[in-house]
């Protein structure tokens, strides 16, 4: 009798498992065919923050992708094919983002340049990995995203490693002592925290002097100044987004700090010096990938997105730009819209030129060398500080 | 140590002010108002769109400028709190308790998402920002914007203190929270007296949210959300339905704050409040200076 039941759960657990890998499969396959149909524009989908507060930068992305699709499709598209661009809403949201990746799958997406929120854009790999469909992230960074080890995946902006390798060499190079971390408990920013926290360990001679966490969404940020202020830091380096960013900077100044202050690219953004107000963000230095004002030779580029768009271009406007270029440079190696031949296509790519600089893939589909550099605010705005080169 | 005291102080300050509106609606309709912490950001809001269409004002008036700001925002947010009560929250009142807590988080959303679709979703900055010296006070650096808002604070509570003590309509209040059935039969309008609650109550959130919008400098339309769960956390503490305890609540919550980030680093410090609160709860559920209910019957 005790054995019977136990008899009756496995065979009902083996159907339901071979139920659900059936059902799967049939996804799939529905998948397959609207993706690789043979004729028509060939989809590109965006999944990008368009509402939210990281709805300007989304923006910026967006706008990118867009210049680069029709420069494309003037010159005749690919494969005799035009391409046709399809942004989804995420809202820097993991579950909008997931909708929306759904979304862009059964659109019958060939390729997917989007990702900006870390938090966000995980979800949407799984997806995209189980209908076969490549995606090239042009801003999303987090070593999270790296470590599912996903074939479909390429990232084209710096990770969370190479940031902080970033932020350590400057560190050393500043000759700064001490440094107090702070994070404020998203993956995105946790992972850059923890990683310069071992990378410093590891490099010896800076001492961390704090590392800490913040609750996001609040007004007074007064307990983790005093804290800072306690540890007395040469330098404090935050890992959050702009909105708190600009709070801390702020209460720090006014709680009088006088050491300095990084901020990692998640909190690059002009809202940031507004929100410090004042000049409390003067001389806040920040780690970030190129953005086109510090890139040399983007001034045709600049002044052609400019007249189209009607407002210069931010941050993430050129690698956006790049990886809808490098999409249609791998369906064309690839000749065809096929996931698998695509995915090796981009893995293939050697020396494709972007703002970057030429293009290999590591064997973890990250960009070689990360791009980070140092920018300083100098009279209200973000300019170029350290190349680091 | 000073500066830890003064840190929790401030912050319990508008804790307090926003706690205040949480214990008064419910010691007397006995309703959870979740929509309470979205009047904070609406007062914010309001602020920041008088501020921002009367142009460019002087340093030397920001003050004057401000405090008629405050006032006119407070009976704006008063009304607009008269309004959820009249529309959402009044038909319901004979309804099972769940319904109107239910209707009190729909207000909320409504009232989030409402301002996120006229005013953007993106943060702005407010458009006077309390600057001035620091003082160091007995080792603790406290600034003079931080002492007149501290003011405007304790002035507002004390004020709300003794009207609730002294007039006639706060004892219609307090008479109805012992007892809306005596109350009505005693002559008492009690519906009148229920609109009095959510004004005061949210022209008090609205003071608080163009305090912290001058004081902090960014505003958007989530900040009502942490900053109302931590009113009705300080209102439970000093004993929903009591004036004092909101406000001995307020101040308690910001200490525990300070002090929980300061001992076990910033990543613990809410699990250290509210571990702290739950402890306290099981011990004494009735709050700081919460009546035993048997009292009340």
């Amino acid at each position: 009798m005790k054995l019977r039941i136990p008899k009756v759960l496995v065979v009902g657990a083996v159907a339901a498992a071979l139920m659900a890998t059936t059902g799967c499969g049939g996804i799939l396959s529905g998948g397959d065919e609207n993706a690789s149909g043979d004729s028509g524009p060939i989809k590109i989908a965006a999944v990008i923050p368009l509402s939210g507060s990281s709805a300007p930068t989304g923006t910026y992305m967006k706008n990118g992708m867009q210049m680069a699709i029709d420069e494309i499709n003037a010159k005749g598209g690919v494969l005799g094919r035009q391409l046709q661009f399809d942004p989804e809403d995420e809202a820097c949201d993991p579950t909008q983002a997931a909708a929306a990746a759904n979304k862009a799958v059964s659109n019958g997406a060939v390729v997917s340049v989007g990702g900006y929120c870390s938090g966000a854009t995980l979800p949407t790999l799984p997806i995209f990995a189980k209908a076969n469909i490549p995606m090239i992230i042009p801003a999303a960074n987090s070593q999270e995203l790296v470590n599912q080890k996903l074939p479909n995946v390429f990232l084209i902006n710096g990770t969370g490693a190479q940031q902080s390798a970033a932020a350590v060499k400057f560190m050393a190079k500043d000759g700064v002592k001490s440094v107090a971390l702070v994070d404020d408990n998203t993956s995105y920013s946790k992972d850059i925290a923890a990683q310069t926290k071992k990378d410093l360990e590891a490099a010896g001679g800076i001492k961390v002097a704090l590392a800490t966490s913040v609750t996001a969404g609040e007004s007074d940020y007064s307990s983790v100044v005093h804290d800072i202020t306690g540890a007395n830091p040469d330098m404090v380096y935050w890992t959050g987004y702009y909105q708190e960013g600009g709070l801390i900077i702020n209460q720090l100044k006014a709680a009088g700090f006088k050491g300095k202050i990084m901020v990692a690219d998640g909190s690059v953004d002009a809202s940031l010096i507004e929100i410090a107000g004042g000049t409390s963000a003067e001389g806040v230095f920040a780690t970030m990938t190129q953005t086109p004002d510090t890139i040399k030779g983007a001034e045709t580029w600049i002044a052609d997105y400019t007249k189209k768009f009607g407002s210069a271009p931010g941050p993430y406007s050129t690698q956006s730009y790049d990886a809808v270029r490098l999409a249609a440079e791998a369906i064309t190696k690839a000749g065809s819209t096929d996931g698998d031949k695509i995915i090796a296509a981009l893995a293939a790519i050697d020396g494709f030129e972007l703002f970057s600089g030429p293009l290999k893939f590591t064997p973890e589909h990250t960009l070689s060398s990360g791009g980070f550099q140092i920018l300083v605010v100098k009279d209200g705005k973000f300019t170029l500080h350290d190349d680091l080169s | 140590m000073t500066q830890l005291l003064w840190n929790g102080l401030f912050v319990g300050s508008f804790y307090a002010l926003i706690a205040l509106g949480y214990s008064m609606v419910y010691g007397i309709i006995k309703l959870l108002n979740f929509a309470h912490g979205d009047l904070y950001m609406l007062g914010a809001f309001i602020g920041y769109a008088m501020l921002s269409s009367v142009g460019i004002i002087p340093a030397s008036m920001s003050i004057t400028a401000l405090l008629i700001v405050l006032l006119l925002t407070m009976i704006i947010s008063g009304g607009i709190g008269v309004g959820i009560e009249r529309l959402a929250y009044r038909p319901l009142r004979g309804s099972p308790r769940l319904a109107v807590l239910i209707t009190a988080v729909g207000a909320s959303f409504t009232l989030e998402y409402g301002v996120s679709a006229i005013a953007g979703p993106n943060p702005r900055v407010f458009p006077v920002r309390l600057q001035g010296e620091t003082f160091d006070i007995l080792g603790a650096r406290v600034s003079a914007p931080q002492i007149v808002l501290m003011v405007i604070a304790v002035l507002l509570m004390l004020s709300l203190n003794s009207y609730i003590q002294r007039t006639s309509m706060g004892r219609a209040m307090r008479a109805i929270a012992l007892d809306p059935k005596g109350s009505l039969l005693m002559g008492i309008n009690v519906n009148k007296v229920i609109t009095w609650t959510f004004f005061i109550g949210s022209a008090l959130a609205g003071a608080a949210g163009v305090m912290a919008g001058a004081y902090y400098g960014k505003i958007d339309f989530l900040m009502g959300f942490i900053i109302g769960l931590k009113a009705f956390t300080a209102a439970v503490i000093g004993g929903i339905g009591n004036i004092k305890g909101a406000m001995l609540g307020g101040l308690l919550l910001g200490l525990l704050e300070a002090f929980g980030s300061q001992w076990l680093g910033g990543e613990w410090r809410d699990v250290f409040t509210f571990a702290v609160l739950i402890a306290f709860l099981t011990l004494k559920p009735t709050g700081l200076l919460g009546e035993r209910v048997t009292e009340r019957v």
